[in-house]
């Protein structure tokens, strides 16, 4: 009866940890760029791999390629439909200026995006930026690439993925089983993690950032595929659609209202 | 306990499967008590040919993210862009390459530290630290040979496909130990825990065979294409004299290697290997050439870039040492130059006379730095011999008019 009891406990415990959730994050005076605007979206950094047996994650090549194609296309067909310029670059060529300048870029924003997710996400809050919002830049860089290629907004994308190998789907099952008979050990499947942020080329500053997050214990159970087009276009949407705007704007919009 | 007794049948089976397993790992663990054996040259043929592409599904998973990272260190500003030495150095990797020889890309890029590194798509990455180090060409293209050797022997793929193994390995272990134990109404984690360890430990002493199997083939290809196959433990030697200038400087202990987590084998382990390998590739009656000359050469533009980078990590025992073993084959300005500035720079009470006889002996040298003319004219001001410190100041304003301080140095010489 117990053992009943335990199981189900965790089985409810493991149906809740299944879910993918996004947290956006604004700078204050953000509005979400709408009419005529123009934005470039830089080559998205994808990367799939297969989760092994033993938990390491195995970079697969074909994966990477058809996820990559797959969440290129979904960005070209979400932004047709914003009615800004949009473009959508594959390679660093294509950006429309210097390679060096934009691989600089890249570098750059690389390093905030992660200094982003360390103080504003993982949890390691910085006393100097609480309660404001976003508040990085890229500076002057990105002003400079701005001038250069003449866009309004740059917006970066990162997108990692993994699926459980058969192997990994079997550890899953035995974990749960065991819960039946006393050991619990529910192993994590397939994940995925993605960032995306929009910086403002006129003021170099980072003015939006989402971070979607899934993955789930219960084998079988491993969110979008972005190898599909539907699992791409899915990831797409949750990470970019309905951004909101900042706080200084939502309240100025709510007094409006009220 | 009295559980444990019900149930003794079932379990001795688990039991003996569970030791068995600890003491494989086990065995490896208690291997690297001893030195590794070492892998005799002959031995290491290449698994590679010209031209090598990855066919299999995790190799070529494993060659695309190395593609970006190549396209990273390519344009990265830590790259030194000359191409001279870019040639010099992909003329190196070409010489002792083996049937890589015409695969290999060589990167260097401009960090103070004696390091290099090679990717499994065949692009390797070279510290200028190194270069700062080796006292002849035979010594850098046994690092390069070492870092190829890594690319000819697949190692990276196969660390990836033994940690993998070792992984799924341990995770069925556990699983089945946890469930196993579980149904049996016995505590198996203990044993579990020390199969991971063996397991964690085991991955360590691959990563060493790994290197003392690129040590070997480098060695080989060294020794083929006519370097003195002895400058390959020459170089260990060296690193460690410098590690222990460095700690007693510092009053510190020397780091020696050798522990049980050490990814590359104990620097004196790999120098006695070295040397007992060389002694076995050197034929009688041909002759094996150092290219010291021609190493110097190409150095010759950067030389007091490297120093003067070495010089500033605040490092005094081992640029002293450094100094003072390529000074072995000549002192000249530089080399004198910069042993008074280390000296200045650590500023002990007695370091103070030794940089200003360094400058003095510095400036005897044809090919003094300007710098050194600076440093020795102020020095003399200060000792009380301001004819011969006004003298050397104009020196170094004639040498270098448009120093970045000139116009400080000429107010001084109006005073």
């Amino acid at each position: 009866m117990r053992g009943k009891l335990l199981a189900g406990l965790a089985a409810a415990s493991l149906l809740l940890g299944g879910c993918t959730s996004t947290k956006q994050l604004a700078d204050l005076n953000f509005a979400p760029p709408q009419g005529d605007y123009s934005l470039i979206v830089m080559r998205p950094d994808v990367q799939v791999g297969q989760l092994t047996t033993g938990g390491l994650v195995e970079p697969r090549e074909e994966w990477t390629e058809q996820a990559r194609t797959n969440i290129l296309a979904a960005l070209r067909a979400q932004q047709a439909e914003r009615g800004g310029r949009t473009k959508v670059v594959a390679t660093r060529a294509d950006a429309g200026t210097d390679p060096q300048l934009v691989a600089d870029l890249e570098r750059l924003h690389a390093a905030v995006g992660q200094s982003i997710l360390l103080h504003k996400y993982v949890g390691l809050t910085l006393p100097t930026k609480r309660r404001q919002g976003l508040d990085y830049t890229l500076g002057e860089d990105a002003q400079r690439f701005g001038r250069a290629t003449g866009y309004d907004y740059a917006l970066f994308m990162n997108a990692q993925s993994s699926r459980a190998s058969d192997g990994r789907v079997a550890m899953q099952v035995v974990g749960i089983l065991g819960c039946f008979i006393g050991f619990c050990a529910p192993q994590g499947g397939g994940s995925q993690t993605a960032f995306a942020s929009l910086v403002d080329l006129r003021s170099g500053e980072v003015v939006w950032f989402n971070v979607l997050q899934g993955g789930s214990q219960l084998p079988g159970v491993q969110g979008n595929d972005i190898r599909t087009p539907e699992g791409a276009a899915g990831l797409v949407d949750r990470l970019l659609d309905r951004m909101k705007p900042g706080r200084n704007i939502r309240r100025a919009q709510d007094r409006r209202q009220g | 306990m009295s559980r444990e007794h019900q149930h003794d049948a079932g379990l001795l089976s688990r039991r003996a499967l569970l030791g068995g397993i600890g003491c494989a790992c086990c065995a490896g663990v208690l291997g690297t008590g001893e030195a590794l054996a070492r892998i005799a040259p002959k031995s290491m043929n290449s698994l590679v040919g010209p031209g090598y592409k990855p066919v299999d599904r995790d190799e070529r998973g494993l060659w695309q993210q190395y593609d970006r990272f190549e396209e990273e260190v390519a344009g990265s500003n830590l790259r030194m862009n000359d191409p001279a030495m870019q040639r010099y150095l992909g003329g190196l990797a070409e010489r002792v390459g083996g049937p890589a020889a015409r695969d290999l890309r060589v990167y260097l890029v401009r960090v103070p530290e004696f390091n290099a590194f090679m990717t499994p798509t065949g692009f390797m990455v070279v510290f200028s630290g190194l270069l700062t180090r080796m006292r002849n060409e035979a010594q850098l293209s046994g690092v390069i040979a070492h870092e190829a050797g890594h690319y000819l022997r697949k190692h990276q793929i196969r660390a990836y496909r033994d940690t993998k193994q070792k992984a799924n390995a341990f995770a069925v272990l556990a699983m089945a130990a946890g469930v196993g134990g579980a149904g049996a109404g016995v505590y198996l984690g203990d044993a579990v825990q020390l199969a991971q360890l063996g397991t964690i430990l085991s991955l360590f002493d691959y990563s060493r065979e790994l290197e003392a199997e690129a040590d070997a083939i480098g060695l080989r290809n060294i020794a083929e294409t006519g370097y003195e196959p002895m400058e390959m433990s020459r170089v260990w030697e060296q690193l460690i004299a410098e590690t222990e200038a460095s700690a007693r400087v510092r009053n510190k202990r020397p780091r020696r290697g050798g522990s049980l987590l050490a990814t590359h084998p104990a620097p004196r382990e790999r120098m006695r290997d070295l040397r007992a390998s060389a002694a076995e590739v050197t034929q009688a009656g041909r002759s094996y050439e150092d290219g010291r000359a021609r190493y110097q050469n190409a150095l010759a533009p950067h030389r007091a870039m490297l120093l003067d980078d070495q010089i500033k990590l605040n490092d005094p025992g081992a640029s002293l040492y450094i100094i003072e073993n390529l000074a072995k084959d000549g002192w000249n300005g530089l080399l004198r130059f910069y042993e008074a500035e280390t000296y200045r720079l650590r500023g002990r009470p007695e370091d103070l006379a030794r940089a200003v006889s360094g400058y003095a002996q510095a400036v005897r040298f044809p090919d003094a730095p300007a710098e050194a003319w600076r440093q020795h004219g102020y020095a003399q001001i200060k000792a009380g011999r301001p004819a011969e410190g006004r003298q050397a100041l104009q020196t170094y304003l004639a040498k270098a008019p448009n120093a970045p301080d000139a116009k400080m140095v000429r107010f001084s010489l109006a005073q």
